[in-house]
């Protein structure tokens, strides 16, 4: 059974369209990610999805029934807010159980999933204070506790964990996943952070200029974009111009770029006979190799703590290399090779 | 705090403490003291509390501080029960919405005395209500609106005049609330009545008191409106104030004042409390 369909679904506001044409589905407790530049129209998707926004056209169903025009507060989600959005004047407690009370649930009830969810959140202490006296790791809490009250089919989220520093995101992002799994729950997630999507999801949907630019699970958003824009979106990558020169056997092709020739390995084939093709800074092998060697000159070297980010030359076009050793040294160039299924097609060069 | 914060402290205080201490306290000092006799400017200085035990008994003054509460009261509870969905409604700028809003606050520009006048010509007995109800056939002659004796002309001129400065008030607090806490409520299944009784009343609360309040003293001791638009048979507090300063009974003039002021902060202290309560749900804190 799916928790959400979204289907055809567009969003225009005047001219400007937010987005375009939008289909998917989210699974029963499958946890997936809207990613992409601000202005891509994942907020507005998730805005259409909660009910805050009327899809200009198109379906949104939720457990299998068409909401596309009932309001927020009659369809089963829950959303927890980049600003937390904690009613002010209410107690911890009274915020958690604003849904419930608006559901007219049975004291009793009421009380014992406020007591569940703080308990899970480790929020107990904090029932009777304002939102105003908590940590903002405490107030993001929170939001996600009155989420988790409702029990809703699907919990939205829209990038909640931008406004924490970096150690706490990492704990918080944790816990969100294990909380989504332990409600098995039907997760929507937004955010431009690639590294929050890598490490959460089930399933990636990369949206650029309000379409989905590609879906696939973090591994395959990863080990093979299809585009030069979700290859550069997540993680980094040197994308090339690329002719085919020919074949080199099954599922081997021999490319002209601006860095020489090279060789590529590939199950699907290319796109096309001129496109574009990428392959990741980390992916460089230090020193020559059977085949791809090239040797680059040093421009710049930042340590990056783990590994050092050399910017090279290779014959003049600009190229990142991450090496993991730092013994790099003081050299001016460095010879290395790229391994062929390292090297991936992305679209036909218009 | 050493004595020269101290020093300091009240320097930086003087201007305003001296304004309210020597205009605005003198003032009130002068009352209270003339409504025991004292500070007399036809006679003898003497302290009694005969002036307040005369008035009290008077049949007039009695009624006159029903009245003056009656208006106070219904005409700040009227100019916020009107203002409020307005501040909703213009809480977020939509086309017209400026216009609009310009509109609405135009009686702030309008000198009461000079509404009260449009009024009453608007409702005298040969005015336009009158002529466009003959017209239409509803009423076979024309109708004494005017001066009525429930004072529906003072609480309609009141709230006219009182509403846009209510939802000057109310329009800051309310567009102040952020849309995320409202499409919060939404998403926990708050409709829109809930929205406003659960986010929306308990966030504006300050304003709907300063509204409330302030609404309340101005009403309280109308005179202007009173005196074109209200009954003939109900004097207001301020109308006795100034028919016993006119026949120079400056003693009892002072016991209305003060009992002005009284009123004035006792209903003042109660409409912020009930607001308070009824807009918080049942609690005070």
């Amino acid at each position: 059974m799916k928790a959400v369909s979204v289907k055809n679904a567009s969003m225009h506001f005047g001219d400007f369209t937010a987005v375009q044409d939008v289909s998917f589905d989210v699974g029963e407790g499958e946890f997936i990610t809207l990613l992409g530049p601000s202005g891509c129209g994942k907020t507005t998707l998730l805005k259409m999805i909660s009910g805050f926004l009327q899809p200009s056209s198109g379906i949104i169903e939720i457990g299998g029934k068409d909401v596309t025009h009932v309001p927020p507060e009659r369809r089963d989600t829950a959303m927890c807010f980049q600003s937390y959005a904690l009613f002010p004047h209410l107690s911890v407690a009274d915020n958690l159980q604003f849904g419930l009370k608006q559901k007219r649930l049975l004291t009793a009830e009421r009380k014992q999933r406020l007591q569940d969810v703080a308990t899970k959140l480790d929020l107990t202490a904090q029932l009777d204070k304002l939102p105003n006296q908590l940590s903002g790791g405490q107030q993001q809490r929170v939001a996600l506790g009155r989420a988790l009250t409702m029990r809703p089919s699907v919990v939205l989220f829209d990038e909640p964990l931008s406004n924490l520093d970096a150690k706490l995101r990492d704990s918080v992002r944790m816990e969100i996943r294990k909380i989504q799994r332990d409600y098995n729950l039907a997760a929507i997630y937004v955010t431009h952070d690639q590294g929050e999507a890598l490490a959460m999801s089930d399933r990636i949907l990369i949206m650029n200029n309000g379409r989905i630019e590609q879906a696939g699970t973090p591994h395959e958003i990863y080990g093979t974009p299809n585009t030069s824009f979700v290859a550069d979106f997540i993680g980094d990558a040197n994308i090339l111009d690329a002719e085919v020169i020919g074949e080199e056997g099954a599922g081997r092709w021999r490319l002209g770029t601006q860095i020489g020739e090279l060789i590529a390995a590939s199950a699907a084939p290319p796109v096309a006979k001129t496109l574009k093709v990428c392959w990741r800074p980390e992916k460089a092998q230090f020193g020559p190799g059977t085949e791809n060697t090239i040797t680059a000159d040093i421009t710049h070297r930042a340590f990056q703590g783990n590994y050092t980010d050399l910017f090279v030359m290779i014959a003049s076009a600009p190229q990142r290399v991450q090496w993991r050793d730092n013994a790099v040294g003081l050299a001016d160039s460095l010879t290395m090779h790229i391994r062929p299924e390292d090297i991936i097609f992305l679209e036909a060069i218009a | 705090m050493t004595w020269r914060s101290w020093l300091k402290l009240g320097l930086l205080l003087a201007p305003g403490l001296g304004l309210i201490l020597v205009f605005i306290g003198s003032v009130v000092y002068i009352a209270i003291a003339q409504s025991f006799g004292l500070f007399s400017l036809s006679g003898e200085s003497e302290f009694s509390l005969e002036y307040w035990s005369r008035m009290f008994e008077r049949l007039t003054y009695n009624r006159a501080i029903g009245y003056s509460l009656y208006v106070g009261f219904a005409s700040a509870f009227l100019a916020v029960l009107f203002a409020y969905p307005l501040a909703v409604w213009l809480r977020r700028p939509f086309p017209g919405s400026l216009t609009i809003s310009a509109v609405l606050k135009a009686p702030l520009l309008v000198h009461g005395l000079v509404a009260a006048f449009l009024y009453v010509n608007i409702i005298s007995y040969h005015g336009l209500v009158n002529q466009i109800m003959q017209g239409l056939g509803i009423w076979d002659g024309p109708h004494r609106l005017q001066n009525d004796s429930r004072a529906i002309g003072v609480l309609i001129l009141q709230t006219w005049k009182n509403m846009p400065f209510a939802l000057l008030l109310l329009v800051g607090s309310v567009s102040a609330i952020s849309d995320d806490v409202l499409d919060a409520a939404a998403d926990l299944g708050a409709g829109p009545f809930a929205r406003f009784r659960r986010v929306i009343a308990p966030l504006s609360v300050s304003a709907t008191q300063a509204a409330l309040v302030i609404v309340f003293v101005g009403a309280l001791a109308d005179f202007s409106f009173q005196v074109i638009a209200g009954p003939v048979n109900k004097q207001s507090l301020s109308q006795l104030m100034v028919f016993f300063k006119g026949y120079g009974r400056w003693h009892d003039a002072a016991v209305v004042a003060v009992t002005l002021m009284g009123l004035g902060i006792a209903g003042s202290a109660l409409l912020a409390l009930v607001s308070r309560f009824i807009l918080r749900g049942g609690r005070l804190s």
